[in-house]
Formats: C-alpha cells, sequence, structure tokens
C-alpha cells in the first residue's frame, strides 16, 4: 500500500512538474506547478511528516504560487512561442543532463546512499507540539527578531511605493 | 518536551543580557509612535530623539563594558557575549550615531520621508549588533536577513532618482543570491552535522561549538568543505571581497550617502565580525581549506580595489573600490589569524582597523554630504575643486580622513595597517603582505588626487554646459562637532592607542 502511494505521488509530482516545463500559457503552467507541489505534499505525509506537509502547502502552493499567478496577471502575460536555444542555454541544458545522468548512476551503481539506520535516527517533523515548545522557548529571540524583520519589510514597501508627491508628510 | 525542560529554556532567555538592542529596538518603535502623536510641527525634532538615544545607549554600552553577561551564553546558546561582541556594539552603536548625523545633512536635500529611514537604521543596528554576537546560525541568519532587507530599503531609499533605484535593484539581486548561497552552505553543515552514522555528530548542529566539535572530529569531510565554502562565499558577498564586489560600484554610487557610509562601514564590518568568530573558532579544524582560500581572496581583493579605483572619477565609485581594498587589508588580518602559526594580535588589529578606517570613513562621507547637491549619485573630484578657498573646515576634515584612508603616518589609518601588517608576519603570511605594501602604495596615488582637487584646483565653469557651481552646504552645529571630532580622533588615536590598544591583546 505505501508503496503503491509513493509510486502514485511520485507519478503525480513528476507529470505535473513536466506540465510546467511543456505548458505555454504561464497561468497553466503556474497551476501545474500547485498540482506538483501537492503531490511533494503527498509524498511527505507518507514519511510521516505531516508538518512539512501542511507547510508546504500553506506556504508555498498557498501562497507563493498564489504571488506568481498575481505577478502573471499584472503583467498580463500571452502565450509565447518558444524561440528556441541560444548557445548558453544549450551548454545549460547539457551541464544540467550530464549532472543529472551522473547522479543517476551513482545511484544505480553504488545501489544505496549512505545514511544510517531510518530506524535509529529520530523522527523529526511529525510533532507539530515540538516545534511550538522550540519556537517558544529554544528560539523565542529569531522569531521576535523575524517580527523586526516583517515590520521593516511593510514599512519598506509603504516609503518605496506610495506617493509622496503633494504629501504634506514630506518636506 | 516536558513542561519542566519548557520552563527551563525558557528562563536561559535572558533579556537583560541583549539591553543594548532592546533599547534600540524600542526607540525605533517609539519614532514611529512619536510621528502619529506630535503635530507636524513638531516632527523636525524626532531625527534628533533618535541621536539621543543612540548617545544614550553609546554612553551605558561604554559604562557596562564589563558586564555581567561576559563571557556566557544567553538564549540557549544562541549568543555568546564576548569582549569581541563588546567592541563591536560600540562600533555599530557609534556607526548608527553618524549615519544619523549624515543623515541630517542629505535628507534635506531631497523631497523624501524622514523618521523611516531612522527607524530603519536602528533597526539595522540592534540586528547588527546580534548578528556581531551571534552563536548559533540559526540567530546569525535572521540577524543577517534583517540586516539585509533593511538595507534593500535604505539603498533605494531616494526613489525618485534613477541611480537610487538602480542600486537598490542590483543590491536585491546579488543580496538574494548571496544569501540564498549561505543559506546552503550552512544546510550542508547542518546535514553533514546531523549524520547519525559520522564520529562527533549532533543533533544541534547549528550550534558553534557543537559543530565546531563535529569539524575537529571529521577534518576532510567533503561534504563539509562544501558547506564551509559556501558560507564563506556568502560572507565574502558582504564583506565586498573579491570575486564578490562587483556590486559594489554601482551599489555605493546610487546608495544615498549616509547609505553608502553605513554600507561601507557597519556591513563590513559585520562582516567580518562573522568572519572573525567563524575561521577562529568554528572552522578552525579546516584551516588546511579557510586559509589558502582566504590568502587568495585577501590578495586578490587588495589588487583589484586599488587598481580599479586608479580610474574612477566619480568619488562614490572610488570611495566604493577604495573600501574594497580596505576589505582585503582586514581579510590579510584574518588569514594571520587562521594561519598554521596563529597570530596573537591579529583580532585586536583586525578591530582597530574597523575603527581606524571607521573615524576615517565617516570624516570623507560626512564632507560627501555637504559636498553632494540634489542629485546624490553624480559628485565627481571636479566638484571638488577649490574647496579649500571656500571652506577650509571641510577641506582640511577631508584631507585628514583621506590621509588615514592611504595610511599616511601618524593619523590612524596608518596604526591599522601597521598592527595588521605586523599581525600578518607573525602569521606567516609574507606574500600577501609583499602585495598588501605595493596595494598601500597604489592607493595613495588616488587619495592624493582627490586631495590635490580640493587644495591645488581651481572651479571653472564648463563653457559647453550650463553646470552650476557645486554645492557646498554650510556646516551646522552639530556635523560640524561631528567632523571635527572625526578628525582629531584620526590624528590622535594613531599617537595614543589607549584602551584601543588594549584590544589589541583581546582573544
Amino acid at each position: 500500500m505505501a508503496n503503491f502511494l509513493f509510486y502514485a505521488f511520485a507519478f503525480f509530482t513528476v507529470a505535473t512538474a513536466a506540465g510546467v516545463v511543456a505548458s505555454k500559457n504561464a497561468v497553466n503552467a503556474a497551476m501545474c506547478l500547485l498540482l506538483s507541489l501537492v503531490g511533494v505534499a503527498g509524498l511527505f505525509v507518507a514519511l510521516n511528516a505531516y508538518l512539512l506537509a501542511f507547510l508546504l502547502l500553506l506556504v508555498y502552493a498557498g501562497a507563493i504560487v498564489a504571488l506568481f499567478l498575481f505577478i502573471v496577471m499584472l503583467l498580463d502575460m500571452k502565450e509565447t512561442e518558444s524561440r528556441g536555444f541560444g548557445k548558453l542555454s544549450l551548454a545549460a541544458i547539457i551541464l544540467a543532463a550530464g549532472l543529472l545522468v551522473t547522479g543517476l548512476s551513482t545511484l544505480v551503481t553504488r545501489g544505496h546512499l549512505d545514511t544510517g539506520n531510518p530506524a535509529l535516527t529520530p523522527a523529526l517533523g511529525t510533532d507539530i507540539k515540538f516545534y511550538a515548545y522550540q519556537l517558544f522557548t529554544t528560539y523565542l529571540l529569531p522569531v521576535q527578531v523575524m517580527g523586526f524583520l516583517l515590520l521593516i519589510a511593510m514599512l519598506g514597501v509603504i516609503v518605496l511605493s506610495k506617493r509622496w508627491e503633494g504629501s504634506d508628510d514630506v518636506t | 518536551m516536558t513542561l519542566e525542560a519548557v520552563k527551563l529554556a525558557a528562563e536561559a532567555n535572558q533579556w537583560v543580557a541583549i539591553f543594548p538592542e532592546l533599547l534600540l529596538a524600542c526607540l525605533a518603535l517609539a519614532l514611529l509612535a512619536l510621528e502619529i502623536v506630535l503635530p507636524k510641527k513638531l516632527h523636525a525634532y524626532i531625527p534628533d530623539v533618535a541621536l539621543a538615544g543612540l548617545v544614550g545607549a553609546l554612553g551605558g554600552q561604554l559604562v557596562n563594558f564589563q558586564s555581567a553577561t561576559l563571557g556566557k551564553e544567553s538564549f540557549n546558546g544562541l549568543l555568546l557575549h564576548s569582549p569581541g561582541g563588546q567592541v563591536m556594539r560600540v562600533f555599530f552603536l557609534l556607526t548608527a550615531m553618524l549615519v544619523c548625523i549624515l543623515a541630517r545633512v542629505s535628507l534635506a536635500k531631497q523631497k523624501v520621508p524622514r523618521i523611516e529611514f531612522y527607524h530603519l537604521v536602528l533597526i539595522i543596528t540592534g540586528a547588527m549588533m546580534l548578528l556581531a554576537q551571534s552563536n548559533h546560525f540559526v540567530m546569525f541568519f535572521v540577524a543577517l536577513e534583517t540586516v539585509t532587507i533593511g538595507f534593500y530599503i535604505l539603498v533605494s531609499y531616494f526613489r525618485t532618482k534613477t541611480a537610487s533605484l538602480e542600486a537598490g535593484l542590483k543590491y536585491l539581486v546579488m543580496g538574494a543570491l548571496s544569501s540564498g548561497l549561505l543559506l546552503f552552505g550552512i544546510v550542508l553543515l547542518y546535514g553533514v552535522a546531523g549524520n547519525p552514522t559520522l564520529p562527533g555528530h549532533s543533533a544541534s548542529a547549528l550550534h558553534y561549538p557543537a559543530l565546531g566539535q563535529f569539524l575537529v572530529a571529521n577534518p576532510h569531510n567533503f561534504l563539509a568543505g562544501v558547506g564551509i565554502v559556501l558560507v564563506l562565499v556568502g560572507v565574502a558577498f558582504k564583506i565586498g571581497a573579491f570575486p564578490f564586489q562587483i556590486w559594489v560600484p554601482d551599489v555605493y554610487q546610487g546608495a544615498p550617502t549616509p547609505v553608502t557610509a553605513f554600507l561601507a562601514v557597519g556591513s563590513k564590518a559585520a562582516g567580518f565580525a562573522v568572519l572573525l568568530v567563524l575561521t577562529r573558532d568554528v572552522f578552525a579544524s579546516y584551516d588546511w581549506l579557510v586559509t589558502p582560500a582566504l590568502t587568495a581572496m585577501a590578495a586578490a581583493t587588495i589588487l583589484f580595489g586599488n587598481i580599479a579605483a586608479l580610474t574612477q572619477h566619480n568619488v562614490k565609485r572610488l570611495i566604493g573600490l577604495s573600501g574594497v581594498s580596505h576589505a582585503g587589508f582586514l581579510l590579510l588580518g584574518v588569514v594571520a589569524l587562521s594561519g598554521p602559526v596563529a597570530s596573537v594580535s591579529a583580532t585586536g588589529a583586525i578591530y582597530f582597523y574597523l575603527f581606524a578606517y571607521l573615524i576615517a570613513s565617516f570624516a570623507v562621507f560626512g564632507v560627501m554630504a555637504h559636498i553632494g547637491g540634489a542629485d546624490d549619485s553624480d559628485q565627481t573630484l571636479d566638484h571638488y575643486n577649490g574647496l579649500a578657498k571656500e571652506n577650509p573646515f571641510l577641506a582640511t576634515i577631508l584631507a585628514i580622513g583621506l590621509g588615514s584612508l592611504a595610511g599616511i603616518p601618524p593619523l590612524a589609518g596608518f596604526m591599522g595597517k601597521f598592527f595588521v601588517f605586523i599581525a600578518a608576519f607573525e602569521g606567516g603570511a609574507r606574500w600577501t603582505l609583499a602585495l598588501a605594501v605595493v596595494g598601500v602604495v597604489i592607493s595613495i596615488y588616488y587619495y592624493f588626487g582627490w586631495i590635490k582637487a580640493a587644495f591645488f584646483e581651481q572651479w571653472i565653469t564648463p563653457a559647453d554646459t550650463a553646470d552650476p557651481r557645486p554645492v557646498r552646504t554650510p556646516v551646522d552645529v552639530v556635523s560640524g562637532i561631528a567632523l571635527g571630532c572625526l578628525a582629531l580622533a584620526s590624528i590622535f588615536i594613531g599617537f595614543y592607542q589607549g584602551p584601543l590598544g588594549q584590544w589589541l591583546t583581546l582573544k
């Protein structure tokens, strides 16, 4: 059953990822990306990493892909003709393909990744309570600093985008 | 996690230990609150509140230099309060104070929002102070991102000017790239050091001492080496070391002058504070990798910075590229520390160099803030022609600041270079030292070209253009006192190092 789920989600993830690359319409590509992320979240659930799965759905699928869609709509992108490959992108493709082949062949010849016994590895990312305790005790200071980071980010958006011309806040 | 453990962890959050940072954060929030509460006509005094608060924080920090938490960890090991951290706190408070003084002069020439600028400066300063004391990669990264994001905003602060926006965009792209590389390195180190099959592995591998122990136990791990190199690359971006200096000239030119000063002094010093802790304590067992990498980087940085600055006519690009060469001299100090024969005086020499650089740089940037007109980015050497006749005060400050940057005895900059060179000699970096001396000689040429423009050239209005005479903003009391003190300090510290000299023996 677990194997079947793994293959189903893995196939789904790869197929939709191919859809991101193949799709000419930017909105469709973003939607495919969203589905691909859902597939990855499914893989995480199969690994008992529920928190990671939900964070992936909330942050990436929910917020970041939505942001992509906003930008796509803001720029009003049309379907574009594919322009073929330049010399540089061709070189990049060959390099990436070479790395992929090397990686896969290493996996095939060595047969296993150099990791310890999974049963001995403590299961992290399963317990949301653990994260919450850590955030509000051990990592309380970085959380507070993050608050200030978000504050200045918000302030920056206002300072850099508000129309100051004619406003009497500016002298 | 039991309730007992939670209680213990919560008790380790000793907020008293970061009192200066808390003070800055509260002050920053208070500025925003004051803007809402106070009537419009009193808004002009809010920057003075920021300045007064910074002076207070600096005084408090100096009085409480030997604080009770010195040498201890706080916040569950996220921070380590070392003497070096105390020195850097003083450094950043001083930097922020001077940036605020420059901002009073520079912002007055622009139609931009005021209070938010000081707010950002205070938040960035607090984050830099935390960064210099961080003892854990989570704290390190969060503080670094706060600093970087603050700088994205500050660099593009004059957003009606194309140069400022361009600089902001370039800094955003390069900053994001460097943060990405840095994060990749941190994650690699975390992954390797958390591998249960390796000796010395740790569950909290982001904690510097734990990571250091792991690296001692595995002195030739390939993945850890890659992680270390990526972390060093990320830091090298921040300090503008060759070959990661490509953003420096454009960003320094486009950014508002006070922000350029903040970047050149504050951001660079933060990078070196971090680099010192990392190379000396955490990556010490990888000196076979770190020392050659940093040596090559130091040599290339010194040569590139000085040679590239030779041809610059725009003063902000010139000071940016000369700043690159100063990063090279400081790297030389770091090399002396991480080499096979660690120099005892290298840490102190780096701190001393940073202070000498701070004092000299702000003198020069202070003069630049007074000379710059409505467009902040187009100051060339020609604008300084005849400065000595029209405003002898500014010209003298400029000459002392540039002389100190060039390392002319008996100014502070000379002593800084002298101490770093001694440390490099002790550390056995002879060839890099020889290159550095060549670099100093080259730098004298362009620094003196600038002084020559101010003292020996005449301003002639170009016949073909309606180029107005360069701006010379009158010096008001606060900036006059600040600039005078900076120039005097450059001379005074050159003769007598006092407590600064005692830092030479700091560990």
